[in-house]
């Protein structure tokens, strides 16, 4: 693959591949500084860092920053995710070392103005009270609050709640860049139309000056003990149509040895052609419901595995006893060799294409880096799926579909508890 | 055959049948991009049948007298492929982007769903609830209810007015043989266009598409869309009141056509007030964030008023809406929002405009258009998305009628469009017993 990578003294790792089809480049910067990092109470302060970064850094006000952002057509864009923060930028070739210098001013000195810190909560707050009306937003958070306990760093929601924002200041948000916005662990992504070894020394040198206290090892995040029974959870919310209904087990860590077997059998189960198995009973043969998919969210720490679909009222009970039984019956049965085949076909078979764009080849070295598998893994990945065997991914259903110590959520129009025993 | 035009790289030709074929070669990466567009949408249906186009967009994934159900998705994945589709208002689009050694496998798929899907009673009703279910997840969001009612408010005779998914009624009444009538009457090759993009050699997949394609009959012209929306007399303003964790409001004006000479005047004047469209209705939402030096984010959103501010300008065949719509900031009233709206239009009227604003819009038009068309799956989607609506010359000439956009056009297009008693304006309101929480404002923010 044409892909290089360096380290820099300060431990950042830049990555380049080049791509000379179109004038265009994609930069991504990955922070071990994601929403897991929240300190507690102040659940919410990794989105409102990443909302931060671009209203008021180094000696730039927000007003200079989005004008040259802007001036130039570049696209701008910073979230926290669970374990990482990441700003992307989506450029016309010619402007990169003026951006790559943007953003080292942004990652390694934000100010946090006052004024941008209130205007901010302000909008967080809007975002929190639209989150809280919608299904689909209830039933993930749910599944996450019951799946991982108080306290676990997955157990929080992203933009946390009114409170923990309300308790977000000026002087925390200093504190947790200082804490977790270091070069040490963080990844700098960029492919597109460059000579890489000639992008890499342009990265270098802008990004040297970004000091470090000290190295670091990549964060622990302990795993969360799956549940000890089946848990039950209704969020009725007025207004609502149609409810959001999940299945959520504790799933596994980014660099297990299980993953290619979990794909896999994510793939079988509600993932292949139009949602795998669930996606044949729920959709196909019973017509209860526009989507219906599970997966896996596997990262620093073992993430959730979910199956999540969206039904009428009325089809409650019958859309939750396919999704237990499509569940029970891989158990039990196992899948065939031939759902297996085609499962690994397609997974090691869609690799390239996930890397076709800039914005993709960027995001997914980004990801293969930080996570500790190397740059090489989209060359490896398919070989791991294709050695996947049969019985691998029955002995990973068996490990991680653990019916009886599941959480189920249904989040919309009020219904019957009874209805969802 | 028709003699192939060349432009950018770009071949287009016709088959006998009247199928227009567009090929770009992009050698990037080893994947092809198939699209195949027919020229049927929601303005082609009448109360009693909304929402057919897109149900038969579902059921042309249903398998066909020489593909069975299953692999008309699988065999895109087995080639590492993505697939989709989708019905809007006046197109109806199915795509593979796979690897390029399946390129012929996805024509003949694309070939065999134009001509021989099954639409079987069973998988009709079937889907009838999968429909109804899509249509009842989009009502869950509020603000899918003020959308509704501000196109059908602003639009009162062009069949635009009515949502592509259609009315529950008629989802509810809708027969099988109304489905493969609509089926039949469109999806033939004179009313389609077949795109492909990506890693392959251009004589060589046109002999492709030519035994593919080239034997299907072409079918009776299907009939146009005759209604002209009629000049609107006089402002119109609605409000709802729902459970919804904010307040909205939803602003249309009357916006020009695609081919109109005045679309790239709108793209230009949407730039300076709110940082420019997408004209990717596929992929042109991915991974934007505002435009946080335009005019309407600064007023509005650093004027501490809204928490988001979005606008809309679709390509069409048709003169269509242009649409803004703002999330009001918690405690604050629509009203106030309004105001400073009408304030940021009114400064494009009276030509309040630096050079600095028309080129720093032009700047980001150009930026965002290349892009947004970088992969073969969004280039083959915009050759093949322009095409249907009017010709893909109309986008690949953007950049040249963009850049010919003076201030001037900017202040007259504003005065003829922007005016208060051409729009509609439509507020969402929280309501229901949480809305108190909803609606209250918030200490530190204000």
């Amino acid at each position: 693959m044409n892909a290089a990578r360096t380290a820099l003294g300060n431990g950042l790792v830049i990555i380049a591949r080049d791509n000379r089809a179109a004038k265009s480049i994609a930069v991504r910067l990955v922070l071990e500084a994601g929403a897991a990092f929240d300190p507690p109470g102040q659940e919410g302060t990794a989105a409102l860092a990443a909302d931060l970064l671009d209203r008021g850094a180094g000696a730039l006000s927000a007003g200079e920053i989005a004008g040259y952002f802007d001036d130039l057509g570049v696209s701008y864009s910073a979230a926290a995710r669970r374990d990482t923060l990441e700003v992307e930028f989506r450029l016309l070739s010619e402007h990169l070392p003026g951006i790559l210098e943007r953003l080292r001013i942004l990652a390694a000195e934000p100010t946090f103005p006052e004024k941008e810190v209130a205007r901010q909560k302000g909008l967080m707050l809007t975002a929190i009270a639209e989150r809280d009306q919608d299904t689909s937003s209830v039933c993930e958070i749910a599944l996450a609050q019951a799946v991982f306990p108080t306290g676990h760093p997955y157990h929080a929601p992203r933009l946390g709640t009114r409170d923990s924002v309300r308790r977000i200041g000026r002087a925390g948000l200093l504190a947790f860049h200082q804490a977790r916005f270091r070069p040490s662990g963080a990844v700098l992504s960029m492919a597109g139309d460059f000579e890489r070894t000639r992008a890499l020394e342009i990265a270098a040198g802008v990004f040297a000056s970004w000091t470090d206290g000290a190295g670091r090892a990549r964060a622990v995040i302990p795993d969360a003990p799956a549940p000890d029974r089946s848990i039950i959870v209704a969020r009725p919310i007025e207004g609502k149509t149609q409810a959001d209904i999940g299945l959520g087990f504790r799933g596994l860590r980014r660099l297990s040895p299980d993953l290619p077997a979990a794909l896999v059998l994510n793939s079988v189960v509600g993932e292949f052609a139009l949602g795998g198995r669930l996606g044949k009973a729920i959709r196909d043969r019973a017509g209860l419901a526009y989507f219906v998919y599970s997966r896996f969210t596997a990262g620093l720490g073992a993430g959730p595995f979910v199956v999540r679909s969206g039904v009428a009222p009325e089809g409650v009970r019958r859309a939750l006893d396919l999704m237990r039984r499509t569940i029970e019956r891989v158990r039990r049965h196992g899948v065939t060799p031939a759902e297996v085949n085609d499962s690994k076909r397609a997974l090691a078979a869609a690799v390239p294409r996930r890397m076709e764009t800039n914005t993709e080849s960027a995001a997914v070295l980004a990801d293969a880096e930080f996570y500790g598998h190397g740059i090489d893994y989209p060359e490896k990945l398919p070989d791991l799926i294709r050695a996947v065997t049969k019985t691998e991914v029955e002995e990973a259903a068996e490990r991680y579909l653990t019916l009886g110590r599941h959480v189920l959520v249904v989040a919309g129009p009020t219904i019957d508890k009874e209805t969802l025993r | 055959m028709s003699r192939p035009r060349a432009r950018a790289g770009i071949k287009a030709t016709r088959l006998p049948n009247g199928l227009t074929v567009i090929l770009r070669e992009m050698r990037h990466a080893p994947v092809v991009s198939v699209w195949c567009w027919y020229r049927v949408g929601s303005r082609d249906e009448r109360p009693g049948i909304t929402g057919i186009s897109h149900w038969v967009e579902h059921m042309n994934f249903k398998g066909t007298r020489s593909i069975r159900k299953d692999d008309v998705t699988r065999l895109v994945e087995l080639a590492g492929g993505t697939w989709n589709g989708y019905t809007w208002l006046d197109v109806t689009s199915y795509f593979e982007t796979v690897q390029s050694d399946a390129l012929e496998a996805m024509l003949r798929l694309e070939a065999s769903r134009m001509t021989e899907c099954l639409y079987s009673r069973t998988e009709v009703d079937r889907e009838r609830t999968v429909v109804i279910s899509e249509l009842q997840g989009s009502e869950n969001d509020p603000r899918t209810y003020l959308d509704k009612e501000v196109t059908g408010t602003a639009l009162q005779a062009h069949p635009y007015r009515w949502p592509t998914i259609g009315y529950l009624s008629d989802l509810r009444a809708i027969t099988r043989d109304d489905l493969y009538a609509h089926y039949r009457r469109y999806y033939v090759p004179n009313n389609s266009i077949l795109v492909v993009a990506g890693d392959f050699d251009t004589p060589r997949a046109l002999g492709l598409v030519r035994r593919h394609f080239g034997k299907i009959r072409a079918g009776a012209d299907p009939p146009q869309v005759r209604t002209q929306e009629p000049p609107q007399g006089g402002e119109r303003r609605l409000t709802l009141r729902r459970p919804s964790g904010a307040a909205y409001l939803d602003v249309a004006f009357h916006a020009p056509a695609a081919a109109d000479p005045d679309f790239a005047t709108l793209l230009l004047l949407d730039g300076i007030l709110a940082g420019g469209p997408t004209v990717n209705a596929w992929g042109g939402h991915d991974g934007r964030g505002p435009v946080k030096s335009s005019r309407l984010y600064r007023a509005l959103v650093e004027g501490d008023l809204a928490s988001e501010v979005s606008t809309s300008v679709v390509p069409t065949r048709h003169p269509y809406l242009y649409r803004i719509v703002v999330t009001a900031k918690q405690g604050i009233e629509p009203v106030r929002i309004e105001a400073a709206l009408d304030t940021e239009i009114d400064r494009l009227a009276r030509g309040d405009l630096e050079p600095r604003d028309l080129e720093r819009a032009r700047n980001q038009f150009l930026a965002r258009y290349a892009l947004e068309s970088e992969s073969t799956t969004d280039a083959a989607h915009q050759l093949g998305f322009f095409e249907t609506i009017g010709g893909h010359a109309l986008f690949l000439d953007l950049p040249r009628r963009v850049a010919a956009v003076g201030a001037a056009d900017v202040a007259r297009l504003a005065r003829a469009r922007l005016a208060a008693d051409r729009r509609t304006v439509g507020t969402l309101v929280p309501a229901g017993p949480s809305a108190v929480a909803a609606a209250a404002p918030d200490g530190p923010t204000r």
